[in-house]
């Protein structure tokens, strides 16, 4: 593939007095798989906001594959995939009404809408529970109908805003299953975490955000350098020193009241 | 270890924190919560002032017996619309602690006592028995009728609440919650109706009635201070004998369940997986099938499934349509109305149109990953109008034909419904473009319809819009009176019908077009407004 899936030059988003985001200059490579990683508050989510087209940015460009999110939405939102943090589904449909509504907005013919969301909900287990209101699922029920929701239209880049936050290991596997298997075909998955375990067993490319600013990034090793782990790479790059709480606490344990 | 400290005043300290806290909140909030207390209170003042100054009437007996009663109805089934009221009512946040059922019953009976409730119940009591009490012992009675037939409310909601913890904490109980206000609306009408049948024809009428129900607690405790007043201290012992009675049979039920809901676990999840009952797919059928393929049709179905399912937008539908139904037709009947009224429906239902956006909640987000130019934004408008039409249409029709067939007045039919499809478009055109110029959130949980922050954009949005449809409508009205007073104007007034659809017609047209390009343009604010909440 080569060249850039996402291309992100000077973004900047204040709320009132609090610089949330601030000038990101970011490529991030097509046909990898991408973690951004960095902890609560950094940025993440208003990061892929941004990029996505759900929150206009106070200053700076997005383009993805080639094209800008703000001048070109119809050739970006027909390809991309988004599934938000912090936002509802349309709860009071069934998965599988929710898939064959998302999918005819999205201008899919009805029945190749159908045969695709029968896929999908057989391949992330929802199969069971597809006649039943989105209102009555698991978190992992529903992070995996917003992931099916996102992949209908077989999008070229996906963005994922903590997609296992709140899952189960069961439904993280599966979700982690269709994503290796759909990046293998050369398409781009962007996704936000804060569990470094996780993006270091599943990313090849991986950008650190810490207070609103991008802190590293590049291929998982580069970033990780001589650390252990990215765990440890990553503590040291937002500046996180272990304190030691040995002190205070004392006593907690040992069974007296 | 210190000795374990006594229960009762540790709970009446949480409710009165709790009270407090109410305090404690944004400045919206704040001044919501001290004006609902004031109501309230200012409400239960004027109550015990009118129930003194009936003192001494004819009948009085059996308007206090039927209000006690009506009252303990309130207690029973207020739990089950105002869950969130009271956060002591669900006995489950108290399973982790090491508590038993005794001490507890009392310290929670205890607590339940305070509150602006409670407070209000007591002045009603006080001022029911100083209406019906005459001598001493009447009035000695009915210091011992006030305190039990306080209890029995209190512990009546109690054991309601905790026979239905399992609905109140689910998904269930809380779109019951939310119908709340639909059951005040309603109530509020049979009441107004109640009180001018009673109003023109005496209260003399609630007799029948009342002889059965001032046997049933807690009304007989305040019925025992009547047979007391009478002399018949035999029936008063018994009234006040039952009110007893039915205070022990209610809390020893609610200490039953209070066991057992601290000892057996919570099946709530388990319980939700297994027996909510599935939707079944209607992909394919009915009226699916009817609806054209596309953005319109996906937009119109998810439209009407929602009127169904979503527990806020159905008690707004319902509001809407028995409302509009109630008041030309009640109107009509009492000889007061004119077919003209009838206008009403199609006013109180283009309100669904406004805030679009809003009843979509931030899901909205599904919707704006899908609209990439204004042409999007027209059909997708546009869908979310006939989908209201779909049943607007027909509905303002058969409440015009009703009204009309009523009064007998059929030979403004036609214009009435020319007006009425008139206000109809002018009011989709308005909430199209306010949906997208003013959207606000509203929140899922609870009974308020607007996030707190937006009350005046939301007031600006359906106010300003309801001004708005009417002065839009000016031609037609105008056109309406000519013909009425013009000479020989009277032959022609079928015309208003072709000619107010037309122009319902061309306003909702126009009305979508301007506010589909500001939609597309508008994405990620109306986003934002929407989310809040």
């Amino acid at each position: 593939m080569g060249g850039s899936a996402v291309s992100v030059r000077g973004l900047w988003k204040r709320f009132g007095e609090q610089v949330a985001v601030g000038g990101i200059d970011l490529e991030l490579p097509a046909g990898r798989f991408i973690g951004l990683v960095g902890p609560n508050g950094a940025g993440k989510t208003t990061t892929l906001s941004m990029v996505t087209g759900l929150l206009r940015p106070d200053q700076g460009s997005v383009e993805v594959v080639g094209h800008d999110v703000w001048r070109d939405p119809v050739e970006v939102k027909a390809r991309i995939g988004v599934l938000p943090e912090g936002l509802r589904l349309f709860e009071r449909l069934s998965g599988r009404e929710l898939l064959a509504y998302t999918g005819r907005l999205r201008g899919l013919p009805g029945a190749e809408v159908d045969r695709r969301a029968t896929q999908l909900l057989d391949v992330l287990d929802l199969a069971g529970a597809q006649h039943k209101l989105v209102v009555d699922y698991s978190t992992g029920m529903r992070k995996k109908t917003g992931l099916a929701a996102a992949l209908l239209h077989n999008p070229e880049v996906l963005f994922l805003d903590e997609p296992f936050e709140g899952v189960d290991p069961v439904s993280a596997q599966t979700i982690r299953g269709v994503l290796e298997r759909y990046t293998a075909s050369g398409a781009t998955v962007v996704f936000s975490s804060h569990v470094m375990e996780l993006v270091e067993s599943l990313c090849d490319w991986v950008a650190v955000m810490a207070a609103g600013r991008i802190r590293a990034h590049g291929p998982i090793a580069e970033v990780r350098g001589e650390a252990p782990s990215l765990q440890r790479a990553f503590l040291e790059l937002v500046g996180a020193d272990s304190r030691d709480v040995g002190s205070d606490l004392d006593w907690l344990g040992g069974g007296s009241r | 270890m210190s000795a374990p400290a006594a229960l009762t005043p540790v709970f009446v300290r949480l409710k009165l924190s709790l009270l407090r806290n109410g305090l404690r909140q944004s400045g919206g909030r704040k001044a919501a919560y001290i004006a609902s207390a004031v109501v309230a209170l200012l409400f239960a003042a004027l109550q015990l002032l009118g129930l003194i100054a009936l003192r001494g009437s004819d009948h009085v007996e059996s308007l206090v017996v039927l209000l006690v009663a009506v009252l303990g109805l309130g207690w029973a089934v207020m739990p089950l619309f105002f869950p969130g009221g009271d956060e002591t009512l669900d006995p489950t946040r108290l399973v982790m602690l090491p508590l038993r059922p005794g001490p507890l019953v009392r310290a929670l009976l205890a607590a339940s006592l305070v509150g602006i409730g409670p407070l209000f119940t007591l002045c009603l009591l006080a001022g029911s028995v100083i209406a019906v009490a005459h001598g001493g012992a009447a009035f000695a009675v009915g210091v011992l009728a006030v305190v039990l037939a306080l209890l029995v409310c209190v512990a009546l909601a109690r054991a309601v609440a905790a026979a239905n913890v399992r609905l109140l904490t689910s998904r269930k109980g809380r779109d019951l919650a939310v119908l709340s206000g639909l059951v005040i609306a309603v109530g509020a009408q049979l009441v107004n109706f109640g009180a001018q049948r009673l109003g023109s024809s005496g209260l003399e009428q609630l007799d029948p009635a009342a002889d059965v129900v001032r046997w049933i607690p807690p009304a007989s405790a305040v019925g025992a201070v009547h047979s007391a007043g009478e002399g018949a201290y035999g029936v008063a012992l018994a009234q006040l004998a039952l009110s007893a009675a039915a205070l022990a049979g209610l809390v020893a039920w609610w200490s039953r369940l209070l066991t057992r809901l601290m000892t057996s676990p919570d099946g709530s999840t388990l319980q939700a997986a297994g027996d909510s009952a599935a939707v079944r797919d209607r992909t394919s059928t009915g009226l699916a099938r009817l609806l054209p393929p596309g953005r319109t049709g996906t937009a119109m179905e998810r439209s009407l499934r929602y009127i169904r399912r979503d527990p806020k937008t159905k008690a707004a539908w319902v509001t809407s349509l028995a409302i509009g139904l109630i008041v030309p037709l009640f109107n009509a009947w009492q000889g007061t109305g004119s077919v003209y009224f009838a206008c009403f429906a199609a006013g109180m239902l283009g309100i669904q149109m406004y805030n679009q956006f809003g009843q979509d909640t931030s899901a909205f987000w599904m919707v704006a990953m899908t609209i990439s130019s204004g042409r999007d934004a027209y059909v997708e408008l546009r869908a979310r109008a006939l989908a209201l039409l779909l049943i607007t249409l027909p509905y303002v029709a058969l409440v015009t034909v009703l009204t009309a067939a009523v009064l007998g007045d059929w030979h403004r039919l036609a214009e009435a419904l020319g007006l009425s499809f008139a206000l109809l478009g002018a009011m989709l055109a308005t909430g199209a473009w306010t949906s997208a110029r003013f959207p606000y959130s509203i929140p899922q949980e609870g009974y308020k319809n607007v996030a707190p922050g937006q009350v005046g954009l939301a007031w600006i949005s359906i106010f300003g819009g309801m001004v708005a449809a009417a002065v839009l409508c000016v031609p037609v009205i105008a056109l309406t009176i000519w013909l009425n007073v013009s000479a020989g104007g009277e032959g022609r007034l079928w015309l208003l019908l072709p000619a107010g659809t037309a122009y319902g017609a061309a306003l909702t047209h126009l009305g979508l077009r301007l506010a589909a390009p500001r939609t597309a343009r508008r994405l990620p604010e109306i986003l934002a407004a929407v989310s809040k909440g």
